[in-house]
Parts: C-alpha cells; sequence; structure tokens
C-alpha cells in the first residue's frame, strides 16, 4: 500500500549546553492512506519531537520524512497537511470565525469558499453558536475544539494531532472520537499521539510504541491485544513492552 | 503575500480590542487640553510649548505602543503554542516573522497616525495656522521611525525575553537621542582605537535621532528638501532590511 506519510531512518539529538540529549533514534514509520496511526509512549519518549520534525518546526538532522511523496521540510508540501497541537492557546481577541478565517487565507483558500466552509467546521466541532464569541472567554475544551476546527480548514489529506483529548472531558473525548472516525471514513489519513491508551485502543487502525526515541513495536492495533478472555489490554502490552526494555 | 495579509489584518482586530491604545489616546487628548488651556507664566509665543509637548507626547506614546507591542508578538507566539499550527502552514519561518514586523509596524504607525491627528487638531485650535508639508513630512518620518524600532524589537525577540527587550530597547533609544550627537563629537575628536570604536558605534546603531522633527515643528522651521526625506527613507529601509534578515537567520535556528 501506498505510504502517505513516511519516516526513514531519523534521528534527532537536542544539543544543550552540557550534555547531547538523543530523542530520536533511527526512526522507521510508514503510515497508509487512510489509516489511523496511534503514536504512544511515555513522557520524554520523543512523540512531539517526531511531529514537530515531519511539520519542520525542527530542522531534520539526519533522515527523511515525506508526506504525499514529497519531501517534507517543504513549505508547499504542508498545503495538504493538517495539525492540532497539544493545548494551545489560541489569541483571546478574535472570534473562531475570525481565527479560521485568517488560518484558511493563509492557506491561500478563497474568501467565498472560507465563508461557507467555516460555518461548517464551527457545526462540526458544536460551536457554530460560539462562532461570534471572543476566544479569551472559552473554556479548555471548547479552546480544543478550536483547535481541532482550525486543523481541518484546509481540508487537509494528512491530520496530525498531538494530545487531542488531552483536557477533554468525557463527552467531548466522544465526539472527537465520532469526528476523527469520521475524517478517516472519509478518506483522511490520522497520525496521533497520545497518552490515553484506552482512546488509542478505541480508534486507531495501527500503533506505533516509541521509548526513548526508540520504536519498540509497530503495526496493526489487533496484534497488540489478546482477546478478552486473555484480559490482555492494550495498557498492560505498552507497561510489558517499557519494562522489558 | 498571502500569509503576511490574514496576520496582519487578525493583529490589527486583536489590537483595535485591546485597551492600550484607548489609554493613551484618551491620556493624550486630556493633556494636550490641560496644556492648551495654559498659559504659563504670561509667555508670549506659548503656542510653541504646547506644540513641543503635543509633538513629544505623540511620538513617546506611538514609540511605547511599538515597543511593547512588538516586543510580545513572538514569544507570546511560542508560549502560547500558537507559532506551531502557524508554521505548520505552508509558510516559512522567515515569512512568519516579517509578517510580525509587518503587524507591529501596521499597529504602531495606525496609534501614531491617530495621535498625530489629535496633536494636529489641538495645534490647530491653539494657534490658529499649520504647515501643511511640514506636518506631513512629520507624520512620514514618525511612520519610517516606528518601522525602524519595530524592526529593532523584533530583532531583539528572537533573542531576548519581553522585559529584557523592553528595556534594552527604551535604554537604546534614550542614549541614542541622547548621546548620538556626543559620540559623534568624541568620534571626530578622539585618537586611535578610541576614534576607530566610536565611529564603528556610532553608524551601527540605530538613529532614531534622524527621524526627530520636534525642534523643526516647534519652531515652525520650513519643511525638509526631498531629498532629505528619500535619505532617511532609503536608511530605514536599508536598516530594516538587516535587522529583518539577521532576526530571519536567528529564528530559522531557534529551538522552538
Amino acid at each position: 500500500m501506498e505510504h502517505i506519510l513516511s519516516i526513514k531512518n531519523l534521528d534527532y539529538t537536542y544539543k544543550t549546553g552540557r550534555e547531547d540529549v538523543r530523542a530520536l533514534d533511527a526512526l522507521n514509520l510508514g503510515i497508509c492512506r487512510g489509516e489511523i496511526f496511534g503514536f504512544i509512549g511515555p513522557n520524554g519518549a520523543g512523540k512531539t519531537t517526531t511531529i514537530k520534525l515531519i511539520l519542520n518546526i525542527l530542522p531534520i538532522q539526519s533522515g527523511k520524512i515525506e508526506i504525499l511523496g514529497e519531501d517534507s521540510s517543504k513549505p508547499k508540501t504542508r498545503i495538504k497537511v493538517g495539525y492540532m497541537p497539544e493545548s494551545a492557546v489560541y489569541s483571546q481577541y478574535l472570534t473562531p470565525h475570525e481565527l479560521l478565517y485568517m488560518y484558511g487565507r493563509i492557506f491561500g483558500i478563497q474568501r467565498s469558499l472560507l465563508k461557507q466552509r467555516i460555518p461548517e467546521l464551527l457545526a462540526l466541532v458544536g460551536l457554530e453558536k460560539e462562532a461570534s464569541r471572543l476566544i479569551g472567554t472559552f473554556s479548555k475544551g471548547m479552546m480544543q475544539k478550536v483547535s481541532f476546527a482550525q486543523s481541518l480548514i484546509n481540508e487537509p489529506s494528512v491530520l496530525i494531532l498531538d494530545e487531542p483529548t488531552s483536557g477533554l472531558d468525557p463527552v467531548l473525548r466522544k465526539k472527537m472520537r465520532e469526528i476523527i472516525l469520521s475524517l478517516r471514513d472519509a478518506g483522511k489519513t490520522i497520525f496521533f499521539s497520545s497518552h490515553e491508551l484506552s482512546e488509542v485502543e478505541l480508534i486507531s487502525d495501527k500503533i506505533g510504541v516509541l521509548n526513548k526515541g526508540r520504536l519498540l513495536a509497530t503495526g496493526p492495533i489487533k496484534n497488540f491485544m489478546g482477546n478478552k478472555d486473555d484480559g490482555l489490554s492494550l495498557e498492560n502490552y505498552f507497561l510489558n513492552l517499557i519494562e522489558e526494555k | 503575500m498571502t500569509a503576511i495579509c490574514p496576520i496582519v489584518s487578525a493583529t490589527i482586530k486583536e489590537f483595535i480590542r485591546r485597551k492600550d491604545f484607548y489609554v493613551f489616546l484618551i491620556l493624550l487628548c486630556v493633556l494636550l487640553a490641560i496644556s492648551s488651556m495654559q498659559n504659563f507664566f504670561h509667555i508670549e509665543n506659548i503656542s510653541r510649548y504646547v506644540r513641543d509637548v503635543g509633538y513629544s507626547l505623540t511620538m513617546f506614546f506611538s514609540f511605547f505602543i511599538a515597543v511593547t507591542f512588538s516586543a510580545g508578538q513572538l514569544p507570546r507566539e511560542i508560549e502560547n503554542k500558537t507559532v506551531y499550527p502557524l508554521l505548520a502552514k505552508p509558510i516559512s519561518r522567515r515569512m512568519v516573522l516579517f509578517s510580525q514586523f509587518c503587524a507591529s509596524a501596521a499597529v504602531s504607525v495606525m496609534s501614531f497616525l491617530l495621535f498625530f491627528i489629535a496633536f494636529m487638531v489641538f495645534d490647530i485650535i491653539k494657534t490658529g495656522s499649520l504647515n501643511p508639508l511640514l506636518f506631513v513630512q512629520a507624520a512620514i518620518f514618525g511612520t519610517l521611525f516606528l518601522c525602524m524600532v519595530c524592526a529593532f524589537v523584533i530583532f531583539l525577540s528572537t533573542f531576548m525575553t519581553v522585559a529584557a527587550n523592553i528595556t534594552i530597547s527604551i535604554l537604546t533609544y534614550l542614549f541614542i537621542t541622547g548621546f548620538s550627537d556626543s559620540l559623534r563629537d568624541f568620534s571626530i575628536y578622539a585618537k586611535g582605537p578610541a576614534a576607530i570604536c566610536s565611529e564603528i558605534i556610532y553608524y551601527l546603531i540605530p538613529h532614531f535621532d534622524f527621524f526627530n522633527m520636534r525642534v523643526r515643528i516647534t519652531h515652525e522651521w520650513g519643511a525638509l528638501p526631498f531629498w532629505v526625506v528619500a535619505s532617511v527613507g532609503a536608511y530605514t529601509f536599508t536598516y530594516c532590511f538587516f535587522l529583518l534578515y539577521f532576526a530571519g537567520v536567528i529564528f530559522r535556528r531557534k529551538k522552538l
């Protein structure tokens, strides 16, 4: 199958004053079209570093990343990529409509198209009634919805989500899961990192387990979970794997 | 350019909704009104002092808005993590920085022009006359001055904290407006390494003093020749270009 997102031999070292910290060590990943890929690992495993490298927020030191067959370091490659950062705080003096409009215009989307798309997106995330309210008055959950909506403004083929459900209540989590699944059904490729293993279990098609910058395991989610009688959950598997290594 | 316009327009909206600008505008009007109504010690030509105070306040308030606003632009984006979704768009770091500069300059110039209009209104009321060309030149110089201040502050913001940036910018401004002539004199009369050092410093520092039209406006001297305005414009463009170029180099290497 064609790899929409491909990472080859990716290394990354944070050069601090005293000692270098190796954040990624020869990471190889391939994510296919229409797949939800859950990227899991403990704190400091290198998940966010990987995402930053994919989006060229950090410069690639060694290795190669391709998105839709193009070098990820070129700005034009990101035209078909959507990104939701972990707990970003958007300008409190703008409304969600204005914020989405700004991001849409950065992508070069026409005004007439944005006028149509923004209300649709706000309705999708359940913010249609708050379209004209200042973001400064929003709760954390609503901010996450805004963040999610902005990641979809360009109708991306590849969606990268960093801890999309962190800080959300169960109702919002369920809603977010439903949206992610519907996007997958619409043919989008989704790469998301999470600490919430139960979330990963519920929506991922494939997962990758990262620890101390090394990919410990990757494959279809069903390979990591026994049948219900075993009582083996993804969490048990994950803990066993981390402790083993 | 498609990326710059939406960022600038969103920043202007943000600025209009913040209270900072209105506080300065009201304060300026109150101070101008008070100084216009006074007749200190029955001095003749008191309008000159009103002009002096009015012009100085207009420039200082605009400078203050430019510094505080520009200094917070980039660090706020990084702290709030909104720089990540921005960089995840098809836009380079250099372009993000340039759009921050354009946004800061637009906001500062917009405030300056409104302050300047308020100052002109008070001046006309008080003196009943106005040299339009001189005031237009003062507005152009004010605009150029603020562009240079914004470029300078944006450059510092790539490697300094907000507080340090504001402090250094204000100190630099005070030093240059107060001591640049003395530095020039020193470089002329000094000898050896001191002369070379002072000469280098003199030509390297951003000359905020070039834009000061205070004396010319206060004493109603005539308008400047066109070539002076054009030279100052070219100086501003060159200085802004280098400041933004180096800011871009630093920002490209910055770990986010």
